[in-house]
């Protein structure tokens, strides 16, 4: 269909599914929850076909879109995808998709949870899909606001606290990328906000760069989980109900390591290379620190939410070697955006079999589980895939992501990439103490009650292991779309 | 003498409390009286969009210009004036018996603010600013409760008399000056420590209306004192007013003068950082929203002080959408506070059961004071940020980031009570027909203009050209 503005089509998506839950009167709950699954199953359709139109062999950004907004002000409607956007679109439209299916037994306010759910999603479609720094940054808050109604409502565990300080630091990144992202406009001459314009500008000098990329790379690098501001990212997993938790980890931290590497690593690159062993140290603490940390955790959620800020790490560690340049500059690229994917499916899958488990417990403590294993099988099944993904098992979509981001680590970075896969042994230390004491062992009595997964609550989390297994076992799928696209060739 | 046409617009706003007034006089109904001034609102509204285009100067040459700058400001007074009246219709936290008084008293008062923003010559100037300001004292007096309502109008009063008389003063030391009172004369003499000060006092009592640090003492306990309407009319139609009078006078009168600006500045990170530490402290949403007032006119003075077209044109646009937004946070006041009471955050508790209608119109409001896409608060954030950093003042772009912050903490517990607090032993909330409207309107308003700014801004540019320009 050539001429269809697939990409605006695939943003309003969510956009449409909002309207639609607005109109339906509360009562109906069950057409609010089919609506929404109709708009993300279209999303879904829309970013798989979005894949398949994209010409890996031309490369660069395609299916452009361009509209004024604000002429007199410079600002555009320009959305494109290259390959990074093309894999994170479709990663959003999965976790969109399956994040509906495993909400299908929502049962209070449901009319609210999806209006909110939807305009997040919204806003995350918007920031992958962006060229332009005003519509990159008034979708990014679109998609960042929504977290503190669905967290403190929906949510648990000091869910008010959690929300809050979730939303504030993140609004405390805005505060840098406020006058971080219009430095870009007015230091080029204040004629356009179009990224890959003002990348070519020729104002941006060696100096104008090294004072601004650390607003842009910071203030995105919290949504990313980045050390030390990752502090609102565990709380927040933990308090956040299941659906919530997957979008979150699973996409919107992805929009700061996108932030940082759309904008940030494009329009400044020498800024980035002049910071990227500074922030690849801070990246590869925070590899370390995560997994630390997560080895002393009870709660099955802040497991997963210390684990996140270590392979955020990864992500982060990815780009920076990127920004640094040399021989495995590329390595790094594909190892950080493959492990955006990755990470985000496996984290999805993680919350959606923790999520099932504590629907009917009401208990995340590990110690008091045993043998879920056998109380569970699918259940149960599912998480150990997770787990074993994160811990970077061969097979999984995140082996390959994490065994690249290493090798192009161990090459420019040689201390770090050795201490990062030192925090690699630590993850696997973690993943295994947990699986050890609740998935097997001597089954828990108490819990001898408990419903397996039943087919349809089966279908959202078959899909993110399919997903997982389909890029583990072909890597080159996606590192092909990575590759060949990103710089074109 | 000049095209007395171009008066149409604030001849029609006259008229409205002329009918208004005879209305009472003959003593029809409270609720009468309102209708009939509703119609005439709404037709000065269409007339002032009409002549939104319309330039000239409609008396003596010098005293009064109507240009697109002051047409836009207009529409804002207007827009604000028919939705304060709008929501008039159940003005229970008015005095029974001064009910049908009121829609004179919001013309009288938009006609003196209409008036103000077209004023170039001093004197037309303060005559304008004493207009507009006694509508609202008498209005600010009305409270029901009789006491808070007389203490809340002798704050006001006193504070505005002062500062108008400062303003005065300020006006006679300019003449003393240059010895003109016309402000495009003023322009053109050559500046003066005695002009300096004259123009700093002038301005004080503009920045008064505004509720700029130091002139913001008299806002919390006014907005606290005075009835729900009153508080709404001062906190919308007013603001445009002031904005635009402050905005004329710096661009007209004031030389490009280092002592001027660096006041300024301080004061506009000065009122931002007090207004939303202050605001933080506050359970009355009425005392909140007042300090949030003072926190806003310090961003709408970032604008300003970067002596642009670009920041004219921000600081415009920012005043402009904050008529609705302001009015959206206003209405779940009146709304909740319908017994004449003040709301406090706990009178909010489950607002979304008991009227999801008013919950969404309160997270529209608060979305857009704290700047959040997609309400026209981000776009005007963006701007006059934008303006700041054109004028090389990245650090105040940081203030004033950190600030939007700081104030997205207390909007969002405002938001919380709403949304999350179960309501309790609180009933379901009916709102009259025309306040849903009113609701309606303005939530629209705010979001058209967030995802589409460009009507909106387009207007504050040829606004800010015509300031500019001179």
């Amino acid at each position: 269909m050539p001429g269809f503005p697939i990409l605006t089509a695939t943003i309003l998506c969510p956009l449409i599914a909002l309207l639609v839950t607005l109109l339906i009167p509360g009562r109906h709950e069950k057409a609010i929850k089919i609506a929404n699954t109709l708009c993300a199953l279209a999303s879904v359709i829309l970013a798989i076909t979005i894949w398949a139109q994209y010409d890996r062999s031309v490369g660069g950004f395609q299916m452009m879109e361009d509209m004024a907004w604000l002429p007199s002000f410079d600002i555009r409607y320009t959305v494109g995808v290259d390959g990074a956007g093309v894999v994170l679109g479709l990663l959003t439209a999965i976790v969109f998709f399956t994040g509906v299916l495993s909400m299908w037994t929502l049962k209070t306010r449901v009319k609210e949870y999806f209006a909110f759910k939807a305009a997040l999603v919204f806003g995350v479609f918007g920031v992958f899909f962006a060229l332009d720094i005003f519509a990159f940054f008034f979708f990014y808050e679109i998609a960042v606001l929504p977290m503190y109604p669905l967290i403190a409502i929906w949510g648990s565990t000091r869910k008010e606290y959690s929300a809050m300080k979730l939303t504030l630091f993140l609004m405390a990144g805005s505060v840098l990328l406020f006058p971080g992202l219009i430095a870009l406009y007015v230091q080029a001459g204040g004629e356009t906000w179009n990224i890959l314009e003002l990348a070519q500008s020729p104002q941006y000098t060696r100096t104008f760069q090294i004072f601004c990329y650390p607003f842009i790379y910071i203030g995105f690098g919290v949504l990313a989980g980045m050390f030390p501001f990752h502090g609102w990212s565990p709380t927040g997993h933990v308090a956040a109900p299941t659906a919530v938790s997957m979008l979150h980890a699973g996409v919107l931290m992805k929009l700061g390591a996108f932030g940082i590497l759309r904008i940030g690593m494009t329009c400044l690159p020498l800024g980035a290379a002049y910071w990227a062993p500074t922030f690849a140290t801070l990246a590869t603490a925070g590899i370390i620190y995560g997994a630390f940390v997560a080895m002393r955790q009870t709660d099955f959620k802040y497991v997963i939410g210390f684990s996140s800020v270590s392979h955020m790490g990864i992500v982060l560690l990815g780009l920076n070697i990127y920004a640094g340049g040399g021989d495995v500059a590329q390595t790094g690229l594909d190892g950080a955006i493959f492990q955006m994917f990755a990470h985000g499916i496996m984290t999805a899958l993680f919350f959606s079999a923790v999520g099932f488990i504590y629907d009917q417990t009401h208990d995340r403590d590990i110690r008091h589980f045993g043998g879920l294993v056998s109380q569970v099988p699918i259940a149960g099944s599912m998480f150990i895939l997770a787990a074993m993904c994160g811990m970077g098992v061969p097979g999984f979509a995140s082996f390959w992501a994490e065994l690249l981001v290493f090798i192009a680590a161990v090459q420019t970075y040689p201390v770090l990439g050795i201490l990062a896969i030192v925090g690699l042994i630590f993850t696997a230390a973690y993943t295994l103490r947990v699986l050890g004491k609740a998935m097997f062992g001597p089954r828990n009595k108490n819990w001898e009650h408990l419903v397996d997964v039943g087919v349809w609550a089966l279908l959202p989390r078959a899909i993110l292991v399919g997903v997982l297994l389909l890029f583990g076992f072909f890597p080159n799928l996606i590192l092909d779309m990575i590759r060949s696209t990103v710089w074109g060739p | 003498m000049g095209n007395l046409e171009l008066f149409l617009p604030e001849a029609m706003v006259l008229l409205g409390a002329l009918v208004a007034f005879v209305a009472s006089v003959v003593g029809l109904s409270g609720r009468t009286t309102w209708i009939i001034s509703l119609v005439m609102a709404v037709l000065a509204t269409v007339v002032t969009f009409v002549y939104l285009g319309a330039q000239g100067e409609p008396f003596f040459p010098g005293i009064y210009r109507v240009d697109a700058f002051s047409q836009i400001l207009k529409v804002g007074v207007v827009v604000g004036l028919l939705l304060t009246l709008m929501m008039v219709g159940n003005t229970s936290s008015i005095r029974e018996r001064s009910r049908p008084d009121i829609p004179i008293l919001l013309f009288v008062a938009s006609f003196g603010m209409m008036m103000l923003v077209s004023a170039t010559e001093m004197l037309t100037l303060y005559v304008a600013l004493e207009l507009s300001a006694y509508g609202l004292y008498i209005l600010a007096a009305l409270h029901r409760l009789q006491r808070a309502g007389s203490e809340a109008a002798a704050k006001y009063i006193l504070y505005g008399a002062a500062s108008s008389g400062v303003t005065l003063y300020g006006i006679s030391l300019i003449f003393g000056a240059t010895g003109t009172t016309y402000l495009g004369a003023i322009a053109q003499t050559p500046s003066s420590p005695l002009l300096i000060a004259g123009i700093l006092l002038a301005l004080s009592g503009i920045l008064f209306k505004l509720a700029v640090f130091p002139f913001h003492a008299w806002a919390p306990d006014t907005y606290q004192g005075a009835p729900h309407e009153a508080v709404t009319f001062i906190a919308t139609a007013s603001k445009v007013a002031a904005v635009g009078v402050l905005a004329r006078l710096m661009f007209l009168a004031v030389p490009e003068h280092d002592t001027l600006v660096t006041t300024l500045l301080v004061l506009c990170v000065a009122s931002m950082v007090i207004g939303n530490l202050s605001a933080i402290a506050q359970d009355d949403l009425k005392r909140l929203l007042a300090y949030s007032t003072v926190a806003h006119a310090g961003y709408i003075l970032i604008g300003l002080v970067a002596f642009t077209s670009l920041g004219a044109a921000s600081a415009i646009y920012y005043v402009l959408v904050y008529v609705p937004i302001v009015f959206c946070a206003f209405l779940v006041v009146c709304a909740l506070g319908a017994d004449g009471s003040n709301p406090t955050k706990a009178s909010l508790a489950g607002l979304y059961q008991r009227s999801p209608l008013l919950a969404i119109t309160l997270l529209v409001g608060m979305f857009g004071l704290a700047g959040i896409p997609p309400t026209a608060g981000f776009t005007g954030k963006w701007f006059i940020f934008t303006a700041a950093l054109d004028s090389g003042m990245f650090w105040l772009v940081l203030v004033g980031a950190i600030n939007a912050t700081v104030s997205l903490y207390y909007y969002l517990r405002v938001i919380k009570e709403a949304y999350l607090t179960p309501p309790g032993e609180l009933g379901a909330i009916r709102l009259t027909p025309m306040m849903a409207i009113a609701a309606w309107l303005a939530m629209a308003m705010v979001l058209v203009t967030g995802f589409y700014p460009r009507p909106v801004w387009e207007l504050a540019e040829s606004a800010a050209r015509a300031l500019v320009g001179g």
